[in-house]
């Protein structure tokens, strides 16, 4: 099991008039190599859900355990260590640091991971190879297109090659056929092995996914296994 | 992430965004350059105010003594004879007097006088000399001792001091100041040469080197005859005062007091307080140097606060633009946290990004500081002439760090704010 969650509560302003329970007792297993999309409305809790299993965020209650480490128990900088390690983050907004070129962008979780000088250009230059984007190395994300960019963040979360990929709402900034090509990408990973978890409020992106978590108000109604016309 | 890498993120950071690393040097620049100009400013004039008393020379004890009850003479006479008992304390006595008189001074076609007098247009001018009423070139004849020159901290240019003998005896002969010589002489050798006074011939036996004192130039400008010339050059007054120099400070002192309970036994006081048969007074140019000091230090200290002040705006600067750009740098924090940043990864590098803005302008503000330090020296000695202005070192490297340390702490305070929190809450900052 890579991700155990059980019983997992996200409350804010507890016990207060204005309490919002995003996470309202949830629990949900994914095995090691699944394409899982976890589908909602807005203020269905996916996000929250994403954040808190890619350890951004941490639950009120509940336990969570990744890879068989209880993620409770972790200090901030054993954290620290696991989103550079395990996680690859990719975000609606991209967020890429704008001073930063996509070259650097990229080169950042590996210069946090202690990689040496010698080898993380070359490894960065890679992942952005990966995603086409080895020709736009040297440009600021203000140069570059929002699914150029989208294209370096995701280069950014796979250059640490992490078993895990998150991806919250990845086309919601994209045209559609730029989107498409985003998912591609994303496929292309799930057949090398890694696991995705895709957090969107579309369901025909959710089409892509082989499982389907769908979320409402803070709890999961349903998980279905579905077959995909693109394996 | 190891050290050097901070750094080259640290660098990296300010080059990017160097409006923003601009603006938050401004606040450096202006509050280093400001405490370095304002403390050297207030420095050199302390320094020229200190100046006249170092040329004076220490441990210097000013005497004056009037007898009511005689002519003074024998009272005199007393002090003097008293000041050489004082032995091992004293390196020197003089009388300190000077001839009131008009007086004639002829060296072959020149003719200088000596108070001559003067009352036109109502003002009356002491001491004026007849070939300039330049009171830079007045000359004053001074009844002196054989110690003169070392009670006046002054030194031999050429020839020797009068001696014992020709003071005791009242030999015409005389020791010129750098001023008066050239006044008298130019630059040939007065050795030798005899000027007159009111008709009697001196031998000039010795002159001084300039005291170089800008605006003391009567300093120079002296003729100086044994004391023993008084009654004759004077008429009928006394000499009243003498310089006592004395070994050191703590021999000042103690002169100082013995030479009190000498004169208090000369000018005893009556039950109420009051002087009998004369009066005096004893002190040493010490304590007058030590009020200057002390005035000094008065101005030091506000100096220091305004430049306290200066420095504080200048930090305060510095803390609005980290304060403003706090959003920002928490959004870029929450992504270096997401993509696996450490908490000290962080702070590093904030820690250096600050350090190097603040060292860079606290550099900028030293260099700016020297150079508005001389132009304001130049300035200033246009008005005050001889004002040399030289930042001291300590004050910039002072005002360096403490601007260092300022800046460290405010641009610290993003980084250590947003470190702190889960990274989807610095995310969502926008």
């Amino acid at each position: 099991m890579l991700i155990d969650i059980r019983d997992l509560y996200k409350i804010y302003n507890e016990g207060k008039e204005s309490e919002v329970r995003a996470l309202d007792g949830v629990s949900l297993q994914i095995e090691k190599g699944e394409f899982v999309a976890i589908v909602g409305q807005s203020g269905s809790g996916k996000s929250t859900m994403m954040n808190v299993l890619g350890c951004l965020d941490i639950p009120t209650y509940g336990e969570y355990h990744l890879d068989g480490t209880d993620i409770g128990s972790l200090s901030d900088k054993q954290l620290a260590r696991i989103r550079n390690r395990e996680i690859g983050f990719i975000f609606q907004g991209y967020n890429l640091i704008q001073e930063l070129d996509a070259l650097e962008n990229v080169t950042l979780p590996l210069i946090y991971r202690g990689v040496s000088v010698f080898d993380r250009e070359d490894m960065a230059m890679e992942a952005l190879a990966k995603v086409g984007m080895d020709g736009r190395a040297h440009h600021r994300p203000s140069e570059m297109s929002g699914g150029q960019q989208q294209r370096v963040a995701i280069a950014r979360a796979i250059a640490t090659s992490p078993p895990i990929i998150m991806a919250d709402e990845p086309t919601g900034a994209l045209d559609s056929k730029t989107g498409k090509h985003v998912l591609e990408i994303l496929r292309e990973l799930y057949r090398g092995g890694t696991t995705i978890l895709l957090i969107t409020h579309d369901d025909g992106i959710a089409a892509t996914a082989r499982r389907v978590v769908r979320l409402s108000d803070g709890k999961i109604i349903s998980d279905k296994e579905q077959e995909v016309d693109w394996e | 992430m190891n050290l050097l890498q901070a750094f080259k993120m640290a660098f990296k950071s300010i080059a990017m965004k160097k409006t923003r690393s601009f603006l938050t040097m401004l606040g450096i620049i202006i509050g280093v350059a400001s405490v370095v100009i304002m403390v050297s400013v207030m420095q050199g004039q302390a320094k020229k105010n200190m100046e006249y008393f170092e040329k004076m020379g220490d441990n210097k004890i000013t005497l004056r003594a009037y007898s009511w009850s005689d002519s003074g003479e024998d009272t005199s006479q007393q002090i003097f004879d008293y000041c050489l008992t004082l032995g091992d304390l004293v390196l020197g006595v003089t009388p300190d007097a000077e001839v009131n008189e008009k007086v004639k001074v002829v060296y072959g076609a020149k003719t200088l006088s000596v108070n001559d007098w003067d009352y036109d247009g109502g003002i009356m001018m002491g001491g004026a000399v007849s070939v300039s009423t330049d009171w830079e070139k007045m000359l004053h004849i001074k009844l002196g001792s054989d110690q003169y020159g070392v009670c006046g901290n002054y030194t031999l240019a050429g020839g020797r001091e009068m001696s014992y003998l020709e003071v005791d005896k009242a030999i015409p002969v005389c020791v010129l100041g750098s001023g008066a010589k050239e006044q008298l002489f130019g630059f040939t050798d007065p050795l030798g040469e005899t000027i007159t006074l009111n008709g009697d011939p001196f031998l000039v036996v010795g002159w001084y080197n300039s005291m170089e004192i800008k605006y003391w130039p009567e300093m120079d400008n002296i003729i100086v005859i044994p004391h023993t010339f008084n009654r004759t050059m004077n008429r009928n007054s006394s000499i009243n005062s003498y310089i006592v120099k004395a070994k050191d400070g703590p021999s000042t002192i103690e002169a100082t007091t013995k030479l009190d309970a000498f004169l208090k036994g000369i000018f005893p006081k009556d039950a109420d307080g009051n002087f009998i048969n004369g009066e005096y007074n004893v002190g040493s140019d010490n304590s007058y140097a030590e009020n200057a000091e002390k005035a000094n230090l008065m101005q030091s200290l506000v100096t220091g606060a305004i430049a306290g002040i200066s420095l504080l705006v200048g930090g305060i600067g510095i803390m609005n633009i980290m304060l403003v750009t706090v959003t920002e740098r928490t959004r870029e924090i929450g992504i270096r946290k997401a993509i696996g940043a450490e908490r000290a990864s962080i702070i590093a590098q904030f820690l250096i990004e600050a350090a190097v803005i603040c060292s860079i302008g606290g550099l900028i503000g030293i260099g700016i500081g020297y150079v508005g330090t001389m132009i304001a020296g130049k300035l200033m000695s246009d008005v005050f002439e001889g004002m040399i202005l030289m930042p001291e070192p300590f004050i910039a490297v002072g005002a360096f760090l403490f601007s260092v340390v300022l800046g460290v702490i405010f641009g610290m305070y993003p980084a250590i704010k947003a470190s702190g929190l889960q990274p989807v809450e610095a995310l969502r900052a926008d």
